[in-house]
């Protein structure tokens, strides 16, 4: 099925592989129950009017949309996007300094704008932390288009892959991490998204301490048809966590995330890419 | 944690453990406690990956080195406390 759109998307053109979104957001709609369900959960906390099934196919659209990009962002074909880039010179100054940074993402939108175009149009040193199992098999085939973005890969879930983190720093890289999602293991911090309560992992804000680099945020989001927006914000210089005061730091630098999330999901309602129970149950 | 069966530190491992202990913060941990031969992370002492980077920060601070994210014994060398001192004091400039 995905070498199918993957043929499709690269042998069609865009205009027509998209005609693909409308069934496979039908098929998501039908089959895809838990996903329904978060989106319809999710759009209820953001939407200000009633949620319609409509809504939430429109959700799937999206989303669906932003992969099938991926395609032509990592086969190099930009010019069939209309990407706009805000606050580059923030990247700027870093890279201009020669010292690394943090890109702290999330999965609101698409974070391969900024990958693909970043490393294969501007040349830019990225790296992407990543957990190991994560979409295995759609990483694979979509990194198979492109070996040299797909190198682009720090594994987390082994003893030395901040030290790789660490390294690639030193040498002056942004190194992404998507910061809003976490898996089993992690550590979670009870932090407000919409106002209301959800785990937000605290490793990519203790490694960031430990780590002593300055903090950009990004939000690569999709605006319909071919229009992306990339977004920098600046978030830290430095962060800095107090052993004494642990929890009150962390929640404080947390928060300040979350707020960020909160005011993208409320601006483009329909980049909301965690189609999982996000929030707090018992709350 | 049963201080009687576990294998004996040397003193350069005790030194290391202290320094583990200090680092990370380990306050229920006494570090004469740490059995040099089971494992520092997960199951073990219940390290991650960011107590690996603290802890090969205060490495390079302490002996002068640093560890490499590239090396392929790197399994081996964090996999504990006696196997981590060895590669210090196969590496260490101080």
């Amino acid at each position: 099925m995905l070498y199918l759109i993957r043929w499709i998307a690269i042998h069609l053109g865009r205009s027509t592989s998209r005609l693909i979104l409308y069934p496979i957001t039908f098929y998501f709609l039908l089959f895809a129950p838990s996903a329904r369900r978060a989106s319809y959960d999710y759009l209820c906390r953001v939407l200000n009017y009633p949620v319609r099934p409509w809504h939430v196919a429109r959700h799937f659209f999206h989303f669906s949309a932003t992969i099938l990009d991926r395609v032509f962002l990592l086969t190099g074909r930009f010019s069939l996007l209309d990407i706009r880039i805000h606050n580059l010179d923030l990247v700027e100054r870093q890279l201009a300094e020669g010292s690394g940074c943090i890109l702290l993402g999330s999965h609101i939108g698409s974070f391969e704008a900024l990958r693909a175009l970043g490393i294969s149009k501007y040349k830019l040193p990225v790296k992407v932390v990543m957990q190991e199992e994560h979409n295995e098999t759609i990483t694979r085939l979509l990194h198979s288009l492109n070996p040299e973005v797909g190198k682009s890969i720090i594994k987390l879930g082994k003893p030395d892959s901040l030290l790789k983190v660490h390294e690639y720093l030193q040498q002056g890289y942004l190194v992404g991490i998507l910061g809003d999602r976490a898996v089993e293991a992690d550590q979670t911090i009870p932090c407000e998204v919409l106002g209301e309560k959800a785990e937000l992992p605290t490793g990519p804000i203790l490694a960031a301490s430990v780590l002593s680099v300055p903090v950009i945020l990004f939000f690569g989001i999709y605006n319909g048809t071919n229009r992306y927006d990339i977004y920098f914000e600046a978030f830290a210089e430095k962060i800095i966590i107090e052993r004494e005061q642990h929890d009150c730091d962390m929640t404080r630098w947390l928060q300040k995330y979350a707020d960020r999330l909160t005011f993208h999901a409320r601006q483009s309602p329909y980049n909301w890419f965690n189609f999982y129970e996000f929030w707090d149950a018992d709350v | 944690m049963n201080g009687s069966d576990i294998a004996a530190q040397t003193p350069f491992e005790q030194e290391v453990a202290q320094l583990i202990v200090t680092s990370l913060n380990l306050e229920e941990i006494e570090p004469a406690n740490i059995d040099p031969e089971s494992p520092l992370f997960k199951d073990g002492l219940g390290l991650d990956s960011i107590d690996a980077l603290e802890l090969s920060l205060v490495i390079s601070k302490n002996y002068g080195f640093q560890l490499k994210s590239d090396d392929s014994n790197n399994v081996k060398i964090f996999s504990n406390l006696r196997s981590l001192c060895q590669h210090i004091e196969s590496k260490r400039k101080k």
